[in-house]
C-alpha cells in the first residue's frame, strides 16, 4: 500500500482519539470554544483534508490505469 | 392567532408537507422491488449525500445533543469526533460493498454476509440480529417525536395521537415511493434543521451572554471543569471518550440500514467524493450543545428530563411560532430517520428472515409486495409497543452502537481479508453480541481498565476481533475458498 495513503488514514484518528489525554482541558477558550471541544472540531477539517487528498491520489491512479 | 394554535399549525404544515414530497416519486409508477429497495441504484452525489448525511440528524442529534450538554457536559464533545473518522473509514469501506451489491444484485447487509461467506445460515442471522437493533431504535425515533409534538403543541396533541398520524404517514410515503421517498425528503429534512439548529444554537448564547464565548466563560465560572471530560459524570473519561470513538467510528456503517444506502449509489465514485465533503457537516452537530449548554445556566429550576432541554429553553424564550418551528423541525427528525430504518427492517425481515426459511420459493415481485406490506406491519408493531411497553426495548437500545459494532471484523475483514472464513465470523459475531449483552446489562457498562473506563462495546469488539482472526486462521483451507 502506498506509504503517503497510509499517514493520511492515520493523522485524522491520531488528531481525534490519540491526542484526548493531551487536549483534556477547558482553557484556553478558542474562538469561544472550551479547548477540547475546539480541538475536536479542528479534527474534523483536518479529516477533510486527508480525505480530500486521498480523493485526489486514488482518482488519478483510476485515470492512469 | 393565539401562539398555541399558531405553534400546532406549523406543526401541521411540516408533517403534511413533508409526506406529499415523499409520496411524489412513487406515485403513478410501479417500481420494482429493486427500485423500492436501493433507488434502482442510481443515486448521484447529491442525493446519496442526502441520505448518508441525513442519518446524522435524528432524534437524538436534535434532543439528545443538547440534553447530554445539559446533564453530562464535556463527554459531549465525542458526538464531534466520531463522524469523521467514520466516513474515512466508509471511504475505503462503501465503495468495496457497492460494487458487490452491484454484480450479485444484492439488496441488503445481509445478503452481503451471505454472498461473502457463501452461508445462507450466516446471512439469516445477521438478518435477526439486525432486525433486533432496528426495532427499538425505530422505537425510539416514535417516542422522540411524540414528547416533541406533545410539548411544542402545549398538550394540544397528545403523545399517542402525535404518534398515531405522523407515522401513518410515514408508512405511507414508505409504502409508495421507496428508499427515493427517504432520500428526498431527507433534503427537506435537512435544511429545515441547520436553520433551525444554527439560529438557535447563535441566538440563544448570544441573548443571555453577549456571545458564544461569553456563555461557555460563564458555564466554568458556574462549574469548573464541566466542559472537560469527566464533566458531570464520573466515570465517561478519557478512556471511555477514546475507546467510544474507536467504537462509533467503526460502527458507523455497520447500521443495516447504511448497506442499502450505499447501494444506492450510482458509482463507487461517488460514495468516495461524498466521503470527502460529509465531515464537515459534522460542524453542526455543536449548536444543539450550545442550546444545552445555554439551558443549563439559564433554566430555574433544573429539568427533570434532560433531554427536554432544547424545547423548555425556546418556550421560555420566544413566542409560539418559534416552538411551532421546533416541533416541526424536530417531527421531521423522527420521521425520516424512521423511514428509512422502516424500509431497512422490513427488507431484512421479508427479504432475509421470511425469504430463506418459509418463503423459499417466492417470486421477486410477490417479494416486492411482501416487503411493501411489512412496512405496515412494523409500523403497527412498533406503535403498539410504543404506547403500551414503552420500556420493553430499552434493553435493546442501550446495547444498540456497541451490538451493530460487532458486524465489523465480520464484514470488513470478510471483503479484505482473504482468510476469512465462515465459523470464524460466525464465532467472533456471537461472542461479540454475548458480551455486549452481559456487560451491558449485568451493569458493567463503562468497564473499569487501570484506573480509566472503556466502553464496554469496545472491550467486545476487541475480543471478537481476536476470536475472529484466530479462528479463521485455524480452519482456512486455500483451495476452499475457490468455490
Amino acid at each position: 500500500m502506498n506509504p503517503v495513503k497510509v499517514i493520511l488514514t492515520l493523522i485524522p484518528f491520531i488528531w481525534t482519539i490519540g491526542m484526548i489525554p493531551f487536549v483534556n482541558r477547558v482553557k484556553p477558550i478558542v474562538f469561544g470554544l472550551p479547548f477540547l471541544a475546539f480541538w475536536l472540531i479542528a479534527g474534523i477539517f483536518v479529516a477533510f483534508i486527508c480525505i480530500k487528498c486521498l480523493y485526489h491520489i486514488d482518482s488519478k491512479n483510476n485515470q492512469d490505469s | 392567532m393565539s401562539s398555541e394554535s399558531m405553534a400546532l399549525a406549523i406543526i401541521f404544515v411540516f408533517v403534511i408537507g413533508i409526506t406529499i414530497v415523499g409520496m411524489v416519486p412513487g406515485m403513478n409508477k410501479k417500481m420494482s422491488l429493486e427500485e423500492w429497495a436501493v433507488g434502482g441504484r442510481n443515486f448521484g452525489r447529491w442525493l446519496n449525500w442526502f441520505i448518508l448525511a441525513g442519518e446524522i440528524y435524528t432524534a437524538f442529534a436534535f434532543l439528545g445533543a443538547s440534553g447530554w450538554a445539559y446533564a453530562r457536559g464535556g463527554p459531549t464533545f465525542y458526538i464531534l469526533g466520531y463522524g469523521a473518522l467514520a466516513y474515512l473509514v466508509g471511504y475505503y469501506v462503501l465503495p468495496a460493498f457497492a460494487p458487490l451489491g452491484r454484480k450479485y444484485g444484492l439488496m441488503t447487509q445481509p445478503d452481503l454476509v451471505e454472498h461473502i461467506y457463501k452461508s445462507r445460515t450466516l446471512g439469516i442471522l445477521t438478518a435477526v440480529i439486525g432486525v433486533a437493533f432496528l426495532l427499538p431504535y425505530l422505537q425510539l425515533q416514535l417516542t422522540g417525536l411524540g414528547l416533541i409534538i406533545e410539548t411544542c403543541s402545549y398538550g394540544q396533541i397528545s403523545r399517542v395521537q402525535a404518534m398515531l398520524m405522523a407515522f401513518s404517514m410515514v408508512a405511507v410515503f414508505v409504502y409508495t415511493s421507496g428508499l427515493k421517498g427517504v432520500a428526498t425528503t431527507a433534503v427537506i429534512k435537512d435544511v429545515v434543521m441547520i436553520v433551525a439548529v444554527v439560529f438557535f444554537g447563535l441566538y440563544l448564547p448570544i441573548h443571555y451572554f453577549g456571545s458564544v464565548g461569553g456563555m461557555f466563560e460563564a458555564v466554568e465560572a458556574a462549574k469548573p471543569g464541566f466542559l472537560a471530560l469527566p464533566g458531570g459524570t464520573k466515570a465517561l473519561d478519557v478512556g471511555w471518550v477514546m475507546s467510544t470513538l474507536v467504537l462509533t467510528s467503526l460502527g458507523f456503517y455497520m447500521w443495516p440500514h447504511f448497506a442499502a444506502n450505499s447501494f444506492s449509489a450510482k458509482s463507487a465514485d461517488v460514495l468516495r467524493h461524498n466521503a470527502v465533503y460529509l465531515p464537515l457537516y459534522q460542524i453542526c452537530l455543536v449548536f444543539p450543545m450550545l442550546i444545552g449548554f445555554t439551558a443549563l445556566l439559564v433554566l430555574v429550576p433544573a429539568l427533570k428530563t434532560p433531554d427536554m432541554a432544547f424545547m423548555a429553553i425556546v418556550q421560555q424564550t420566544f413566542p409560539g411560532w418559534a416552538l411551532g418551528l421546533v416541533g416541526g423541525a424536530g417531527a421531521l427528525a423522527c420521521m425520516i430517520p424512521a423511514a428509512d430504518l422502516l424500509l431497512s427492517t422490513s427488507m431484512l425481515f421479508s427479504r432475509n428472515v421470511y425469504g430463506k426459511t418459509i418463503g423459499k420459493n417466492t417470486s421477486s415481485e410477490s417479494m416486492g409486495k411482501i416487503a411493501r406490506v411489512m412496512v405496515l406491519v412494523l409500523t403497527t408493531i412498533a406503535l403498539l409497543l410504543a404506547i403500551y411497553l414503552p420500556n420493553m426495548l430499552v434493553n435493546l437500545l442501550l446495547t444498540g452502537y456497541s451490538g451493530v459494532t460487532q458486524f465489523f471484523p465480520m464484514l470488513v475483514l470478510g471483503v479484505f481479508w482473504k482468510k476469512a472464513t465462515k465459523l470464524g465470523a460466525f464465532c467472533g459475531v456471537l461472542i461479540g453480541e454475548i458480551l455486549v449483552f452481559g456487560l451491558i446489562l449485568g451493569k458493567m457498562d463503562p468497564v473499569p481498565f487501570l484506573g480509566q473506563h472503556l466502553n464496554a462495546g469496545f472491550v467486545a469488539l476487541v475480543i471478537n476481533m481476536v476470536v475472529f482472526v484466530a479462528i479463521s486462521a485455524m480452519t482456512y483451507k486455500p483451495e476452499s475458498n475457490k468455490g
